[in-house]
């Protein structure tokens, strides 16, 4: 932040509904001052949000789970993991998927490894109309940072049918995240179906992970730079309770990849969902359980 | 009203208890940050933050105290129980001044078997051979430990075990200073509220430098985490004596105590809300080791100046469940990410120089070391030459 005024100036604009510039988000980005930036993205996200928080409870399986056990009960979303080997595969666990949870939102895979199914010659706009036909209501992630060219798979997957899209990153640096995430602002501008992005990497680096500045700085980034996307996410799982939270004062306003099954492993910590409630309330926010369609189903 | 408590905590008041509970309660989290940010920038405007290279050594866990907090003690007699011996004491401080460290932290349980001349020989034998290493040792109940146990006033104690080498004093065992926390968390036995500070107090008027600390998280009410700020902001404008003051959430796994931990925002709040209430302590510590690297670098936006100790070893919060690590390379690269210059400092906060990776090859240090490999149960030679007090601790010896 350069300075009090400048930072005075932008705060009016955002509580009067305007938007920043793409130069007043990088700048932003440069600061290291993440208190007057979470201070921003705070006031846009409770412009939109409130005090509410979100957050999904969701089912984890690979694609070449079975399917004999039991969906806990409190997954409101189902999401197939991993690369499919082929297109019919990749459909197969969605239709048992499908068959496993009946009205529950069934979400999966990621763009990139659709993208290599299509590589054999079927076109994109088939592999994505197959998996729609067998019942997957949400391809789970759209890393901007993999999928080549962003406009024309956000394109494809509206055009399939897939109007609730989920912007998310698999490992670009910080540096490279604050461009992309500019840029999935004025994509929504222009496409309107982005329904959330999640600004954190989702590949995590044991040699070089992200620090706490970096985390919270790309989320309020996000949510400054795309203001009409409606929901900014952490994973809950991923980044562990703490900068989670924290990450809640700085723009975020759902959590996702909250574990469905409530029994606390091994006596660590405690049930997620007691874990997941008591976080947001203590950071000053009012929890609301959604479902994988971003309805709320009880608070 | 939290705006005009804040425009005088900006114009560099001192606040109330009663200010410092509304602004704790009522201040939205990034002003709380502006606020200790803000006493931060004014007590440390070259934009430094500063981290030691110390080993966290833990000579006994054997404890009569038996705090119910506590993860790490062993009764008197168990098979878990240990004490260290100098020689392997010598060997973790040869490697702490091969990673370019220059002091020890040394703690351990209230064990009724190490009389006082135990520690007398261990800190001359260590100054003997290790002249320019510091030693940061023996929190107050300690020392009042040691007091009891061998019948000699706490100014005594101090005086002696500063002639045997003693550099300054760790701000452990403060927990909540408020006898009611005290007496519910079972430390009340070990020292009150006024013990605790008496002992520091001695410590100040024997020239010695200490730190302060605080383990929130548990039974206390917000009222009380600001008393025991104020009581150590008391001291401190007493004494001067305290260089750094230190936070830190209650670890409940494997404790007796058990129940949750409070979350990180809670901490960040905490943290800030000290920098804002002890504005005659210089200096605020990062706590990642409970906090984890994320939000132990948050810390310093919320009023921290110092990344505490690059730890070779950890016992006491690994005991409770965490176990984070940092070593010199990472700590720095938070600190410089955070826009701010990392110095390496000593006990005294007075800057070494640069990081010594920079310097020379140091090898990384990806996790921390334990007081001792596990299955480990050698009895060191030279206990024999203390009397036991303990029947476990008598029988011992014989065997010995
Ligand atoms: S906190 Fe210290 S005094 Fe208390 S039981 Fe543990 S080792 Fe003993």
């Amino acid at each position: 932040m350069t300075d009090r005024s400048t930072f005075d100036g932008m705060m009016s604009r955002l509580q009067a509904g305007d938007r920043l510039s793409a130069d007043e988000i990088r700048d932003l980005a440069a600061t290291p001052d993440i208190l007057s930036l979470g201070m921003l993205a705070d006031t846009l996200r409770r412009r939109l949000h409130d005090r509410r928080v979100t957050y999904v409870r969701v089912a984890q399986y690979s694609v070449d789970h079975t399917w004999t056990d039991a969906i806990p009960p409190g997954a409101t979303e189902v999401r197939i993991t991993g690369v499919p080997g082929s297109l019919p595969l990749a459909v197969a666990a969605v239709e048992q998927a499908r068959a496993a949870v009946g009205t529950r939102v069934v979400s999966g895979y990621s763009w990139t490894a659709l993208a290599a199914l299509a590589n054999g010659g079927t076109p994109m706009s088939r592999v994505l109309g197959e998996l729609r036909g067998a019942g997957l209501d949400a391809v789970a992630e759209v890393p901007m940072d993999s999928v080549g060219n962003l406009d024309t798979a956000v394109d494809a997957l509206k055009a399939a049918g897939f109007d609730q899209i989920r912007l998310t990153i698999d490992k670009a640096p910080a540096a490279d995240r604050v461009a992309l995430l500019i840029r999935a602002g004025a994509l929504q501008d222009r496409v309107g179906c982005i329904r959330a992005i999640n600004p954190l990497p989702m590949l995590l680096s044991s040699v070089r992970p992200t620090t706490g500045y970096d985390d919270v700085k790309m989320v309020a980034i996000a949510r400054l730079a795309a203001p009409h996307i409606d929901t900014v996410q952490v994973d809950w799982l991923r980044y562990g309770p703490k900068l989670a939270q924290v990450a809640l004062t700085f723009g975020a306003d759902d959590l996702d990849g909250v574990t469905a099954s409530d029994a606390a492993p091994d006596g660590h910590r405690r049930a997620p969902l007691e874990e997941v409630k008591r976080n947001i309330e203590a950071a000053g926010f009012v929890a609301a359980e959604r479902d994988g369609r971003f309805v709320v189903v009880s608070s | 009203m939290v705006e005009q408590i804040a425009r005088a905590v900006s114009g560099g008041a001192r606040i109330s208890a009663e200010d410092a509970l509304r602004l704790y309660r009522d201040a939205p989290t990034h002003l709380l940050g502006r606020l200790a940010d803000g006493i931060r920038a004014r007590k440390h405007p070259e934009g430094i933050v500063s981290y030691i290279i110390d080993r966290n050594v833990n000579y006994t866990n054997v404890c009569t105290a038996r705090c119910n907090f506590c993860a790490f003690y062993r009764t008197v007699g168990s098979p878990d129980g240990y004490v260290l011996g100098f020689e392997e004491i010598f060997a973790k401080i040869d490697e702490t001044i091969a990673v370019g460290g220059n002091q020890m932290l040394l703690q351990g349980g209230h064990n009724p078997d190490l009389p006082i001349q135990w520690y007398e020989d261990l800190f001359r034998a260590i100054k003997q051979r290790y002249p320019d290493f510091k030693l940061h040792a023996l929190s107050p109940p300690e020392v009042l430990h040691i007091s009891r146990l061998n019948n000699v006033p706490v100014p005594a104690v101090i005086a002696r075990l500063v002639a045997a080498g003693l550099d300054s004093i760790p701000g452990g065992g403060a927990e909540m200073l408020v006898d009611r926390v005290r007496k519910l968390l079972n430390c009340y036995g070990k020292a009150s509220s006024d013990e605790w500070l008496g002992v520091m107090r001695e410590a100040h008027r024997a020239g010695l430098r200490t730190t302060a600390t605080m383990m929130y998280g548990t039974v206390e009410t917000d009222e009380e985490r600001i008393e025991h700020m104020l009581r150590l902001r008391d001291l401190q404008d007493e004494t001067g004596g305290f260089t750094a003051f230190i936070t830190w959430s209650y670890q409940p796994e494997h404790t007796e105590r058990a129940g949750i931990e409070a979350t990180g925002i809670d901490y960040l709040r905490t943290l800030a809300l000290a920098r804002i209430v002890l504005d005659n302590v210089d200096n605020l510590q990062a706590s990642w080791v409970t906090q984890g690297g994320k939000v132990g670098q948050l810390s310093l936006a919320f009023g921290a100046n110092d990344m505490g100790s690059v730890m070779i070893e950890e016992n006491v919060v690994r005991a409770a469940g965490a176990s984070y690590c940092m070593d010199e390379v990472e700590i720095v690269a938070n600190i410089e990410d955070a826009g701010f210059t990392a110095k390496r400092r000593n006990m005294h906060y007075e800057v070494l120089g640069d990081p010594i990776f920079r310097e020379r090859e140091v090898p990384r240090m990806l996790s921390l070391a334990t007081a001792r490999a596990d299955g480990d149960a050698s009895v060191p030679e030279e206990l024999r030459n203390y009397p036991a007090r303990s029947r476990q601790g008598k029988q011992l010896r014989l065997a010995q």
